[in-house]
């Protein structure tokens, strides 16, 4: 095989990547993808030199990470799209068509990623749209009813069932990737902490787990464990304050309201520890900026233990009412099949049957050494998606208590050197909603000249329009906050 | 129906009763504050760190506007001359008044004028809009209306339509996707109208006010009636901010 094989947050050097011809990457793209690897970065490795792309490929099975290159001729950036026979791969293909100018040949729905009056094929795009008797179209934002990011949402519908659902977004668009070249370490962590503001734990550590690799920097054991409860206890916060959003949705006021009782109790304990209720300003290159002491510790188990108890009540109250449950059943189903084919990640994936839970397939920082348990349902619908959040609640408690009880001894932060030159790095990260990526790689003069961000919601919104399909359009709203997903992190 | 009481039994009374005089973790970073005394001979640091500039040296000034309220400068600062203290009330009327000098030892916006006051004082509807926010001042927005905060109770309430809105709440540098959504939706608030700007991207486009993606002309063409500083900024800095300046303190 002609690709580099690295494992999570392994360093490499650039010049290990071959940059095979069109037809050979092809090939082997097309190999991979047929033994069920997924996508999950395709994009050239410096952009002065956009002929130049990498694909990389994941596997589950034996938690490693594959790298394909390619050189095109500058003058024909083309390749024959893989979309038709490997729909997950679409919307790579979109992006780096929208980015650099590619072709994606017989792409099946070449389409804008972020930019608006942008054109891909021939013509401006259109919104895909159905014709027929009594049928019609909803269109829906981007400036939506509630407090929430903007994006726009185009229904065909026949009567009250929609029929598709296209999802327009890049209105969060800022540039993320482009200031990060440009950035100081400082800027660096403060830009990472803003790609999603509801998963800054998540994004902040793949982002440090990149720079730490390329400066060749070991984090203590204690910091990367105080890593791993943030992470944690941000997912707690955001599958209580989901699930309070998904009783909010079907008008169940008692249960969503508690959820945001013990939210707050959850957010708080972060800020016990770091002074900021989201964790803005915990993650620092070489480990962590606040420690655990006698005082907080204590405040923040016992902040936890309520959680605990009183979850458990809320959980079973909602989850055996007949009311909740007729709305959660069978509601926006997206089977194992579809799940696979589109590539979905963390709890849409897992909760559609996908066992893939970057925190046990690619274990990183403390993960490695206290793992834990995978979580999978397997009826797809908004009753899964809700109740796997219930269940992953209860894991990460329990993960939380093991660690506090027996916190490793040691210093929280290391030195950093400088970065590596000519070397490249792919960091997975498990962050609430699921798998985030980020690659960065450095040039002759350990300078970052490529700065890639995947969040899961680039792979799951398509999930979202899957689930719509012959569903009341009524429904909209439930199997959106079933999904979860963020519109910032998908448009960087 | 017995679950139900038992479950309501459990949420006991959770509400802030005292908004301004809330208690917070010892390590929130809330305004800053400077000592009294010199910075060291060429020392710089403070302003070196800090990611976006918020700082000026000679003599030396926090833009709250800018600050994103990380823990940089008071971490480098030799002679613990910066220190964030637990004070939440940060909202201002005036740009200007963002300016933190040693002299600083509180801020607050003016009273709003007896207009504004005699309309929005017993009710205040309010239209969020997310110009590139990346949902961490969202999300505090969305606490405002939770059992710990609730600000129903003073009788300030987001609403869905622009229509129904006596003004909006911008979150986020404004990125050029969204610049037209955002005038179209102010110009459907009818008059009179306020705009709140919430959280340090808002005000001055934060950590992204150098991003090429962003088009801040509407605020050049409108006058901002409260500025909320804070990345996000915490939920009780707004309440705080509206019942001072709409006088609803008594």
């Amino acid at each position: 095989m002609n690709s580099l094989k690295v494992q999570n947050g392994e360093v490499f050097d650039r010049n290990e990547i071959e940059f095979l011809n069109r037809s050979d990457f092809q090939d082997s793209v097309l190999n991979l993808l047929s033994n069920k690897y997924r996508m999950i970065g395709l994009f050239p490795i410096d952009k002065k030199y956009p002929n130049k792309i990498v694909s990389i490929l994941s596997d589950s099975v034996s938690s490693s990470l594959y790298i394909i290159g390619c050189e095109f001729p500058v003058n024909k950036l083309e390749f024959e799209s893989f979309a038709n026979q490997f729909p997950q791969t679409n919307y790579f293909e979109c992006e780096l068509a929208e980015n650099f100018g590619y072709k994606p040949v017989n792409h099946p729905w070449l389409r804008p990623v972020r930019k608006q009056n942008i054109i891909l094929g021939n013509q401006p795009y259109q919104f895909f749209n159905i014709d027929g008797d009594e049928v019609h179209e909803v269109a829906v934002g981007p400036i939506h009813a509630g407090v929430i990011e903007p994006g726009h949402f185009r229904f065909q519908c026949h009567g009250e069932l929609a029929y598709h659902l296209e999802i327009n977004l890049g209105y969060q668009h800022r540039g993320v990737e482009a200031l990060m070249l440009n950035a100081s370490p400082n800027q660096r962590i403060i830009l990472s902490e803003s790609i999603a503001g509801d998963t800054v734990a998540g994004h902040t550590y793949a982002h440090c787990s990149t720079v730490e690799s390329l400066t060749n920097t070991q984090v203590n054991l204690r910091a990367q464990v105080i890593r791993t409860i943030a992470e944690e206890l941000e997912r707690i916060a955001m599958h209580v304050s989901g699930l309070g959003g998904i009783a909010n949705d079907i008008g169940f006021a008692l249960p969503a309201s508690a959820y945001g009782r013990l939210r707050t109790l959850v957010i708080n304990s972060l800020a016990l520890l770091c002074g900021s209720r989201f964790g803005r300003g915990l993650f620092v290159y070489g480990g962590v900026r606040f420690d655990f002491n006698d005082e907080n510790l204590e405040q923040i188990k016992n902040n936890l233990e309520i959680v605990k108890k009183d979850i458990s009540v809320i959980n079973d109250f909602l989850f055996s009412s007949t009311g909740a449950l007729i709305r959660f059943e069978n509601t926006g189903v997206v089977s194992k099949d579809f799940a696979e084919k589109i590539g979905l990640v963390g709890t849409a994936a897992r909760s559609s049957g996908i066992e893939l839970d970057t925190r046990i397939h690619f274990p990183y920082g403390a993960y490695r050494y206290f793992p834990v348990s995978p979580i999978t349902l397997s009826t797809g619908d908004v009753f899964a998606r809700a109740r796997l959040r219930a269940l992953e609640v209860d894991e990460s408690l329990r993960f939380i208590f093991d660690q506090l009880e027996n916190l490793p001894e040691g210093k929280i932060a290391s030195d950093v050197n400088e970065l590596k030159i000519n070397s490249g790095v792919i960091s997975v990260v498990e962050g609430w909603r699921g798998e985030i990526v980020h690659s960065a790689f450095t040039d002759d003069e350990g300078k970052i000249i490529q700065y890639k961000i995947k969040d899961p919601s680039f792979n799951n919104w398509y999930g979202l329009s899957l689930a719509l399909r012959k569903t009341a359009i009524s429904d909209f709203p439930l199997c959106n906050k079933s999904f979860d997903l963020s519109y910032a992190g998908h448009d960087l | 129906m017995i679950d139900a009481i038992k479950l309501r039994i459990l949420q006991r009374d959770s509400v802030i009763q005292d908004v301004s005089g809330a208690s917070l973790p010892k390590l929130f970073r809330g305004l800053p504050v400077l000592e009294d005394k010199p910075c060291l001979d060429d020392c710089r640091k403070c302003a070196e760190v800090c990611p976006t500039g918020a700082i000026k040296l000679d003599p030396l000034e926090i833009d709250l506007g800018l600050c994103l309220f990380c823990p940089l400068c008071e971490e480098v600062c030799p002679e613990k001359i910066i220190h964030y203290t637990n004070n939440i009330n940060l909202a201002v009327d005036k740009k200007e008044k963002l300016i933190i000098t040693k002299e600083t030892k509180s801020i607050a916006p003016e009273k709003a004028s007896e207009k504004i006051r005699k309309y929005f004082g017993r009710s205040l509807k309010l239209r969020q809009i997310s110009a590139g926010g990346c949902n961490g001042c969202e999300l505090e927005l969305n606490a405002l209306s939770n059992v710990n905060f609730d600000m129903g109770r003073f009788g300030i309430e987001f609403v869905a339509s622009p229509r129904h809105a006596d003004g909006i709440v911008i979150t986020g540098p404004i990125t050029k996707n969204i610049a037209n959504a955002v005038q179209i939706c102010y110009d459907a608030v009818p008059n009179p109208k306020i705009i709140i700007l919430f959280g340090a991207c808002a005000i001055s486009g934060g950590i992204f006010k150098d991003s090429e993606e962003t088009n801040r002309k509407f605020l050049e063409q409108n006058k901002i009636d409260l500025f909320i500083p804070g990345s996000p900024p915490h939920p009780l800095t707004l309440i705080n901010g509206l019942l001072d300046w709409l006088d609803k303190k008594g």
